[in-house]
């Protein structure tokens, strides 16, 4: 609690102060380095991989923000000079490996955050592997990531095969339908977590219409007329809000009773108010942590409204300079090697996320949980309990 | 039988709009033998006209004019605007490669796209502008027969669609404009001597073209409610197939095309599966492409030797 409180007020003085640029880290593995790091100059590169433009750049924009606001705090709080190379994926692996080629190759660069998507950790976990370089991802959730294929991935966030069995069990023992539709995005995120709920869901004797669209689709009222009476439910793991709001108007339009189970990007409240609905979410709402006012003040003064992307890329953020400031503080020169040495060792007994940050063997978050909300008659999200 | 009416309104609403931007595809490719990438765009651009005329006037809960009032203005607006830009876009990026081999002009419209698109990411941002079009126009004011639900906006893009189809029909076929596109479309140096001004032919086809394109981004962002900087790549991909299948440079086959398209994704979508939706539609439209190379309403090329 402590080291969150002392975080974000850096937060807030250091954005005053810079700009929000560069700089900052806090506590690491200990939960604290703030000592500084080192009495000689600690200065390192951390590569930003993100969809900053794009379909989804609304998503990689908010994970850019609040890397930049980890790293202007840690930056003050550990005297480090930190500095942040941003790369554009747009969530395409061709665009991720282009990039991550130009991180690898630059030599300054000792640990990455990011890439957001399952299927670009995918594409550029052996490069990364091949140059030592750790890399660590806020919202890459496949299980598959993390069987230990890709030895310098880690992520602050729970896996898909995770959330799918407990959203589906939540769906079964809370919602109660005879049928349902489920709906893939044709993205490897969306269907993971389709394969992973749809077994139970048939287990559970419930009638299972699975659908699949493109993530470039915003017509469905072809979709929305397969909803039968008996569907008391479309579930749709998707990372693009508006296109949810979309389904949800088509159903009324059609006068269809069903109410929609979204994930992660869905979590969005701008976008996606359809009333009765529920999102899980791999990150809290940090407006509701008080240990994260001040963060979540800073972030929305500087750049408005927020969702639950960008507070993991904060914490992803925050353990990177927690590891290179405490090679730094040990005397050593930031290097990818210890660098990636220091974040295996990572034991945050909080975070910004509401739970501690440790990583096993393979790069995944030690206890990791998801997060329910549903959204009542006026739009609102309330964080209701997930099991 | 409800079911199959409901996916039959879907698919003409959805098969409109492809058409209405196909009309534009194939009316340039008519005169300037061009496939103008950048069309797609210009529909995005139309969309983005429309959501911003909706909150100049107060917003969608909050409209200081009355809603018939608000439409035409988004749909006059968006098509003069959309259709001043095509004839910029005529006027400098492919006017002066007009006689340059076809490849140039073909790369410039890619690029124009991608301008295009990424000027509206940075002037309007990655977020999705959303229409709200239920805060303004209500699901009950459409028309419920049965368990078959025909909303308002639905109706207007219906019949807007079809009148802007049949008036551009009778303009290029009954008025000396239209003779005159039709004209150059055949021959344009014959069309030069016989005292024809072409370039102010060209550009009118461009702006009706880019003005179908604006008008049908407005209707698609009252339909589907949202607009990005990306909506215009799909929207002209689909209206590129449309325009090829009905047999580019034929506005009756674009019209043709585009419903078919519609119809085909409605269809397959609700008795197959959404999963198979673009494969089926695409192999629908090879088997069509194989039968008839020249589209379904286009004339083979005579080869000049």
């Amino acid at each position: 609690m402590r080291a969150r409180v002392i975080i974000a007020t850096a937060a807030l003085g250091a954005l005053a102060v810079a700009g929000c640029g560069s700089t900052g880290s806090s506590s690491s593995s200990s939960g604290g380095t703030g000592a500084g790091a080192g009495t000689k100059s600690c200065v390192a590169s951390v590569g930003m991989e993100g969809p900053l433009t794009g379909q989804v750049a609304f998503l990689g924009q908010e994970q850019l923000h609040f890397a930049q606001i980890a790293l202007a705090a840690d930056n003050l709080v550990n005297h480090t000079k930190i500095s942040l190379v941003q790369g554009d994926t747009q969530l395409t692996p061709s665009i991720a490996t282009t990039v991550t080629q130009q991180f690898t190759s630059n030599t300054k660069i000792v640990a990455v955050v990011g890439p957001a998507g399952s299927q670009e950790v995918t594409a550029v976990g052996p490069l990364m592997a091949r140059a030592g370089l750790a890399f660590i991802s806020g919202s890459a959730t496949s299980p598959t990531l993390t069987t230990g294929t890709y030895p310098t991935f880690f992520r602050v966030v729970s896996k898909d095969s995770v959330q799918g069995p407990q959203d589906a069990h939540y769906i079964i023992s809370k919602l109660h339908p005879k049928a349902l539709m489920i709906v893939d995005d044709q993205e490897v995120y969306s269907t993971g977590l389709v394969a992973s709920m749809t077994p139970i869901f048939q287990a559970a004797g419930i009638k299972v219409d699975h659908e699949s669209v493109s993530q470039k689709t915003t017509d469905f009222s072809s979709l929305v007329a397969k909803v039968t009476p008996a569907t008391s439910v479309v579930v749709l793991p998707w990372q693009v809000a508006s296109n949810a709001q979309q389904l949800g108007r088509n159903l009324a339009q059609q006068h269809k009773k069903a109410l929609i189970f979204g994930t992660d990007g869905l979590y969005d409240k701008k976008n996606f108010t359809i009333p009765g609905s529920y999102v899980s979410s791999f990150g809290p709402d940090i407006t509701g942590i008080p240990a994260d006012a001040a963060i979540a003040a800073t972030a929305k003064s500087k750049y408005g409204t927020f969702g639950t992307f960008g507070p993991p890329m904060f914490a992803a953020t925050h353990v990177v300079d927690e590891a290179i400031a405490s090679v730094c503080k040990s005397g050593q020169t930031p290097s990818r090697s210890n660098v990636l040495a220091a974040i295996k060792t990572t034991n945050e007994p909080t975070s910004i996320l509401g739970q501690p940050v440790q990583f096993d063997s393979h790069g995944d978050l030690v206890s990791g949980k998801f997060f329910l909300s549903k959204i009542n008659s006026t739009g609102q999200y309330q964080l209701i309990p997930s099991s | 039988m409800a079911f199959f009416f409901q996916e039959l309104v879907n698919g003409i609403t959805t098969g409109a709009l492809y058409a209405l931007v196909a009309l534009g595809f194939t009316m340039v490719y008519g005169v300037l033998k061009l496939l103008n990438f950048a069309h797609g765009d210009l529909y995005m651009i139309g969309a983005y006209i429309g959501y911003f005329v909706i909150q100049w006037f107060g917003g969608p809960k909050a409209l200081t004019i009355p809603v018939p009032l608000l439409l035409v203005i988004m749909f006059v607006l968006a098509a003069g605007l959309v259709g001043g830009l095509g004839v910029v876009i005529e006027r400098f990026a492919y006017r002066p490669l007009r006689d340059a081999p076809r490849i140039a002009p073909l790369i410039t419209a890619i690029g124009i796209s991608f301008f295009l698109e990424n000027s509206a990411l940075l002037l309007f941002g990655a977020q999705p502008r959303i229409y709200n079009t239920p805060d303004f126009i209500s699901f009950s004011s459409g028309i419920q027969i049965g368990s078959v639900s025909i909303d308002a906006v639905q109706i207007m893009v219906l019949v807007l669609g079809l009148l802007l189809m049949v008036g551009l029909r009778l303009m290029v076929n009954r008025t000396k404009l239209g003779k005159q596109m039709r004209a150059v479309a055949a021959d344009r140096e014959a069309a030069e001597m016989l005292g024809i001004n072409v370039n102010f032919t060209i550009a009118a086809t461009f702006f009706l073209g880019s003005a179908l394109a604006g008008i049908a981004g407005v209707m698609s962002g009252l339909l589907f409610n949202q607009v990005t900087a990306t909506i215009g790549f799909i929207a002209g991909l689909k209206a590129f197939t449309a325009a090829v299948v009905g047999g580019i440079g034929s506005i009756p086959g674009a019209m043709l095309g585009g419903l078919l398209i519609g119809l085909a994704e409605s269809f397959i979508t609700g008795y197959i599966s959404s999963t198979y939706t673009n494969l089926l539609v695409f192999a629908l439209l090879i088997v069509v492409m194989l039968a008839r190379p020249s589209g379904l309403l286009g004339r083979a090329q005579l080869q000049k030797v």
